[in-house]
């Protein structure tokens, strides 16, 4: 996520290097055409409306669903299902990344019924906190990260990931 | 882990972490009258893996899908892949596949047949509901191997 490679980054790479001109020359035309659609996500820093009314959050994460349209991703151009945990916490929203900072797994609020009020990772057996704090001793070594939040017209909109903040 | 360069580097480093191997089998219908068909479940098979790997991202690399045509001798085929395979240290290998016929071929690993599910004419939302409700029934072939 944060490591996408800017548009300058990308020239820099494929312009150095001995013979870097010849091959730009041939290869940038098709990586482009490859790399193109990152490079626009990233961009935009926008937001994306999710069904997630605020009145109905609660102190209790709840999985929202969201689609980014159109990117370019597996074996055809699709459309990207993605998932955040949503909570509240006094009136600030919060929502989590629900990717595992081990190795990307999906983590589940209550996935464990040893571990009720913990997001589970069932690959390996992470564990965080309500705020994404992970559990030392098990597999991750930070917490999970954040999304951007902003309310309009009293719905959830999610922006980038960042960093956790709350831990 | 998807089959491409980074997610590569990822396993090669973390390979005791990433233990199962998902290998999607395709089968490709030529004759005119199945092409709708075969582009449907070629369509079902991708979303499924893709959200399988989603999900499971840490624990699973996705293979590139093994294509074949209708009169693909599937048991040379299978042979082939079982002796390839077999060169990559997974402990867990799973095919996956919307093909009925797999069931009868011998290979080595598990082979997780799912009849084809029409996803074209739905919108996203009932199709990510029905991607997920197949998933959660296969979902303890992979949590039984796992846990043993
Ligand atoms: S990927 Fe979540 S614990 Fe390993």
């Amino acid at each position: 996520m944060s490591n996408k490679v800017s548009r300058r980054q990308f020239m820099s790479y494929t312009l150095m290097g001995t013979g870097g001109f010849m091959a730009s020359a041939m290869l940038m035309p098709m990586i482009r055409f490859a790399i193109d659609p990152v490079l626009q996500s990233s961009d935009g820093g926008d937001f994306i409306p999710t069904p997630q009314k605020v009145d109905e959050l609660t102190e209790t994460p709840v999985r929202v669903d969201f689609t980014i349209k159109d990117r370019k991703d597996a074996w055809y151009k699709s459309d990207v299902a993605n998932t955040a945990w949503v909570y509240k916490d006094g009136d600030t929203v919060i929502a989590l990344s629900p990717v595992c900072k081990h190795l990307g797994c999906t983590v589940n609020w209550s996935g464990d019924e040893s571990h009720p009020n913990e997001y589970f990772c069932p690959c390996h057996g992470g564990r965080y906190k309500k705020n994404g704090e992970n559990v030392p001793g098990t597999p991750p070594t930070g917490p999970l990260d954040e999304y951007e939040v902003k309310v309009e017209g009293g719905l959830v909109y999610l922006g980038k990931t960042i960093p956790n903040t709350l831990v | 882990m998807n089959w491409t360069t980074k997610d590569m580097d990822t396993y090669l480093q973390q390979k005791e972490y990433i233990d199962t191997l998902i290998v999607p089998l395709l089968k490709v219908e030529t004759k005119p009258e199945l092409l709708k068909n075969s582009s449907s479940s070629s369509e079902f098979l991708m979303y499924l893996t893709t959200f399988l790997e989603t999900q499971f991202k840490g624990r699973m690399m996705l293979m590139p899908p093994f294509i074949y045509t209708q009169s693909t001798n599937l048991s040379t085929f299978s042979e082939t892949l079982t002796v390839d395979l077999a060169d990559m240290p997974f402990k867990h290998i799973f095919f996956i596949t919307t093909d009925a016929q797999w069931l009868s071929v011998e290979i080595k690993g598990q082979v997780i047949w799912l009849p084809s599910i029409p996803l074209e004419s739905m919108d996203e939302k009932l199709r990510q509901t029905i991607i997920e409700d197949q998933l959660r029934q296969v979902l303890p072939r992979f949590t039984e191997v796992w846990s043993t």
